[in-house]
């Protein structure tokens, strides 16, 4: 029986140099396989190591995890969010409230704009009308603020005595 | 090939014994069940298990000063392809234990990728992964120990079997 050994021979050439593809492996060992017992000397040399490949893989029976498997075959999907009545109830929701805080706003500035209704009441409280209670007003509330500054500068100074005695302390 | 049967084969080439990989296998998946919720946020899932696989390996060798089963008695006990005949049956016996020997001599960069790629059939891709190396150390890793195994066999067949 004479055979064409070219493209096993291409093939296994390949191999040697780790250039052949999985599919073209399995066609050498697929052929080594079933190997006729007078194959050329040339074709021999490869015959142990893919006679070897065949038999010495392991092979186990595993435990099955199927509910893994389908896991890693089913492929990726988004799952699908329903947006039910609670995403609506809180979109209406806001809308309502926005809609009611412009209201009131409107409303506010409306009443802003109004004439008072009560123009004796408004001019005694409004002390803008009256320069002498005006600066009355002012005087007192200037005071306040200098009299605030100065129980703050009687702290500095306070803060100032405790530095000089660190500095004659470090001094020493 | 479903993906724990290639954990375990992973994990056999690591280990080189079969109980052990059993196990790292069994752990490998255990703990990929755990975190489940994960592998949506994975773009490579396959190679986070192996990722996975190889770690756990990794720790066992360590753990128990492993040393990776080189195992011969397993080779001595390959089926012989010829039982009619004794003489050829001790042989061919002797050619596996030769081959076994050669490819087990490697260093292990060089048997893990010539066993992963001739014996278990990954592809690069798969195999780079496992080892997490580039897909060319693993072509250049691949080369380089089929040649050395391609000159050990020459060896064989220049002083003969005897």
């Amino acid at each position: 029986m004479h055979m064409d050994y070219s493209n096993i021979r291409s093939l296994l050439d390949k191999y040697w140099e780790g250039e052949t593809s999985l599919e073209e492996e399995a066609q050498l060992k697929q052929f080594y396989n079933a190997a006729p017992a007078d194959l050329p000397k040339d074709l021999q040399e490869a015959a142990p190591l893919f006679h070897y490949f065949e038999i010495a893989t392991p092979t186990t029976n595993l435990p099955g995890f199927e509910a893994l498997q389908t896991a890693f075959e089913t492929p990726a999907t988004t799952p699908v969010i329903k947006i039910g009545f609670l995403r609506n109830w809180m979109q209406y929701a806001a809308m309502l409230a926005i809609a009611l805080g412009i209201g009131y706003g409107i409303q506010q500035h409306i009443e802003a704009d109004r004439p008072p209704q009560h123009p004796e009441l408004s001019f005694r409280q409004d002390t803008f009308n009256d320069p002498k209670e005006a600066f009355a007003e002012t005087q007192k509330a200037l005071q306040l603020l200098a009299r605030n500054l100065n129980k703050g500068k009687q702290e500095m100074v306070k803060l100032n005595y405790f530095n000089e005695a660190t500095d004659k302390v470090k001094e020493n | 090939m479903p993906v724990q049967q290639k954990l375990f084969r992973f994990a056999f080439r690591l280990l080189g014994n079969e109980d052990d990989a059993k196990d790292i296998t069994q752990d490998a998946l255990m703990k990929v069940w755990r975190q489940q919720g994960k592998m949506n946020e994975l773009e490579n899932v396959e190679a986070w298990c192996m990722r996975i696989t190889r770690n756990l390996s990794l720790d066992k060798i360590k753990a128990r000063k492993y040393r990776v089963a080189d195992d011969l008695e397993k080779a001595l006990e390959l089926p012989a392809v010829d039982t009619q005949n004794p003489h050829v049956a001790t042989e061919q016996q002797d050619m596996m234990k030769r081959v076994h020997a050669a490819i087990h001599a490697l260093p292990e960069k060089f048997r893990l990728v010539i066993q992963l790629r001739d014996m278990d059939g990954f592809s690069y891709q798969e195999i780079a992964d496992m080892l997490d190396i580039t897909i060319n150390e693993v072509k250049v890793n691949l080369h380089r120990a089929r040649q050395k195994v391609r000159e050990q066999l020459k060896n064989v067949y220049a002083y003969g079997l005897q």
